[in-house]
């Protein structure tokens, strides 16, 4: 459902993204691990067809992400942890606009949010305008307007960042059930104890650089038997880093990055 | 796809009171205020100084002509005895004030030149409008004196007038009526076209990025132009709804200022009313080249507005970035009020947005050349477009839409 393949993206001169590649299968979930910086946001807005990347290819549903970019869109639905509303739009309104610009009439749109209200319970959001909304409301609308047309791929980027526990598993409860049927799910997150729950593949990203892939068990293998994810994360970076020549410099290319960010809006900003 | 955008940021836009009550009603209830109150104000003004009993105090009372007296009390005038009339009008105890040498009216009658000295405060309409009032019979009185001079030299008076001069107005009735404050007119249309589209243009661009809405408005199957060809129809329908109001505003000003307030001021006062520019007239044809050129000026303002608060941070760091342009709109708009000094020539409408201000000017002044419409209009719909490929631009720009 979604390939990658040698990936690169820089911002000023700064590499947000080198040759990362990855497919994820329709039906499961695909975990993007790595710390704030890593490259995951990068990588995620070259698959929504946001930003171009300067060396390989993608397909998301079929469709080429440089070539076909509005045909990906309406196969795609995008959750992030930075994403708002329309404060003087109520939910129902908000997730009627959205399903407009899908193309879908507006029973489509009203079966649809019945739907969604039995999985997200929607409840008082549907018609309270969202400046209104706590922050747990305005993120199940955010979702439910993600997946309003029923897209077979799905990407959340730090999608729990910033909510309380119960609207944190109400989003990880969400996204687990969503693949079922033929849908794919990317799941971006720096907190290992969410991919080790969700993810039935995690990909490995540090600084840019893809790291390495696998099932929670084989990472964890491959790091020496960790005895968990973030052991395993751990491990597999500081491997790849005593092979890396630039680890050493680290430091100094946190701060290009940083600033890289500020530019050309690559993660790093969010908690 | 285009009209979806714009529908959900003009409704956005139409549920912000604050976005009502500055583009709809403040525009609708200004203007006319700025119109009949102004005009208004110095026509009473004058009708009453006109009309009612002056006090003008007087040093030297002793030594004042009878006859300039009479001609003094004909004018309405309240001569009061003073031992001190510099202080008397310094201290605003009178408006005016005249100082009368000992001996004056002696020395008039045996034919010397005597000096009057009249004491009035410069700038203060009050003392000027009463001022004139002395003035006025001081000169009726040195006619007659020199009329009475002449006849007991054996001269007709009438050798003094060689020659007479009429003087008419050559000014069109639209031109006429337009007064000085027509160039408010083009001025209050571009500021509100500004200010009625700059909440819309700020809250679909910057706070779009603030809000973190943008993002997920572009992963949404719609086209970077049909997101920039939205935002820019919902700023220039909030622009053009501001300065369709503040046209509204004028015309309503016009027309009550005609119909109810003129009437009842004299002729005089009615005279400079109208000629504050309280009485403007414009016909059909000029009412359909004001509305065109507001809907350029607006478009282009929109345009404006979008393509530089697309790249602010924030809705705050947007209102710093488009602040200048009320300056870029200010400047022409003030120069208007010296076009007749100014020699503009054709080129004029070539320039964008002082050539519809200029155009504008021309409808209230009743003088339009069809090709200078075609030539503003023609280069504002240009600059319009290349304001459009320059927003589109931004919005293609991965630095621009992601700089938050």
């Amino acid at each position: 459902m979604i390939r990658a393949h040698g990936l690169r993206k820089s911002f000023a001169g700064v590499e947000a993204v080198r040759d990362v590649g990855f497919e994820v299968q329709a039906g499961t979930i695909f975990g993007l691990l790595g710390p704030n910086g890593a490259g995951k946001t990068t990588t995620l807005r070259i698959l929504a067809t946001l930003i171009a990347p300067d060396d390989g290819s993608a397909e998301v549903a079929g469709f080429d992400v440089l070539l076909q970019g509005e045909e990906v869109r309406r196969r795609i639905g995008v959750v992030n942890g930075g994403m708002g509303l329309y404060d003087r739009l109520t939910g129902r309104e908000t997730l009627h606009w959205f399903g407009g610009l899908y193309g879908m009439s507006a029973a489509a749109i009203e079966a649809r949010i019945e739907e969604l209200d039995g999985l997200l319970d929607l409840g008082d959001t549907l018609h309270r305008r969202c400046g209104d909304f706590s922050t747990g409301m305005k993120q199940k609308i955010v979702v439910a307007r993600a997946v309003v047309h029923d897209p077979p791929v799905l990407f959340f980027d730090e999608a729990t960042s910033g909510l309380d526990v119960l609207a944190r598993r109400a989003v990880l409860d969400f996204a687990r059930a969503a693949t079922g049927g033929e849908r794919a799910v990317v799941w971006s997150t720096h907190v290992m104890s969410e991919a080790e729950e969700l993810c039935d593949r995690v990909g490995v990203i540090h600084r840019g650089r893809w790291i390495g892939e696998g099932t929670v068990d084989e990472l964890k293998q491959r790091a020496g038997g960790a005895r968990d994810l973030e052991a395993a994360f751990f491990g597999l970076v500081r491997d790849a880093g005593a092979l890396d020549a630039d680890a050493r410099g680290a430091g100094a290319r946190d701060a290009r990055s940083d600033a890289a960010t500020a530019a050309g809006g690559h993660e790093g900003r969010r908690p | 796809m285009a009209w979806a955008v714009a529908r959900k940021d003009v409704l956005t836009t139409l549920r912000d009171r604050r976005a009502i009550i500055s583009n709809l009603l403040i525009p609708v209830l200004l203007l006319p205020t700025i119109m009949l109150g102004l005009p208004l104000l110095l026509g009473g003004l004058f009708q009453r100084e006109q009309a009612s009993l002056t006090q003008v105090a007087v040093e030297g009372q002793a030594f004042l002509p009878d006859a300039l007296r009479s001609a003094l009390e004909a004018e309405r005038v309240e001569l009061i005895a003073v031992d001190d009339a510099l202080g008397q009008v310094r201290d605003d105890d009178v408006a005016v004030a005249l100082q009368v040498p000992e001996g004056f009216a002696e020395e008039v009658t045996a034919g010397d030149v005597p000096r009057l000295r009249l004491l009035r405060k410069t700038g203060n309409l009050e003392s000027e409008l009463a001022a004139g009032k002395v003035t006025q019979a001081i000169e009726s009185y040195r006619q007659d004196l020199v009329a009475e001079r002449l006849r007991s030299a054996g001269v007709d008076p009438a050798v003094l007038e060689p020659l007479t001069v009429e003087t008419r107005d050559a000014s069109r009735p639209q031109e006429r009526s337009s007064g000085q404050l027509s160039w408010l007119i083009p001025f209050f249309i571009a500021i509100w076209a500004l200010a009625g589209g700059q909440m819309t243009a700020l809250d679909a661009t910057a706070g779009e990025k603030e809000r973190g809405t943008l993002e997920a408005l572009l992963v949404a199957p719609v086209r970077r132009s049909e997101v920039v060809v939205g935002k820019f129809v919902a700023t220039l329908l909030s622009g053009l709804s501001a300065a369709f109001m503040a046209i509204v505003g004028v015309l309503v000003g016009g027309m009550l200022l005609r119909g109810v307030f003129l009437p009842r001021l004299g002729d005089e006062a009615r005279e400079m009313a109208a000629t504050m520019g309280g009485s403007l007239s414009i016909g059909a044809d000029g009412i359909w080249i004001l509305l065109g050129s507001a809907l350029l000026t607006a478009a282009a303002v929109a345009a404006m507005l979008i393509a530089v608060a697309m790249f602010a941070r924030s809705f705050k760091e947007a209102q710093t970035y488009v602040a200048p342009m009320t300056f870029l709109l200010i400047l022409p708009a003030m120069a208007l009020q010296f076009s007749d000094l100014l020699d503009l020539g054709s080129g004029i409408y070539l320039v964008p947005l002082v050539n519809v201000m200029v155009l504008m000017d021309d409808v209230l002044g009743g003088a339009v050349a069809g090709t200078d419409v075609l030539a503003a209009w023609g280069t504002m719909l240009a600059f319009v477009g290349v304001l459009l490929a320059f927003a589109l631009r931004s919005f293609r720009r991965e630095g621009v839409i992601f700089r938050t």
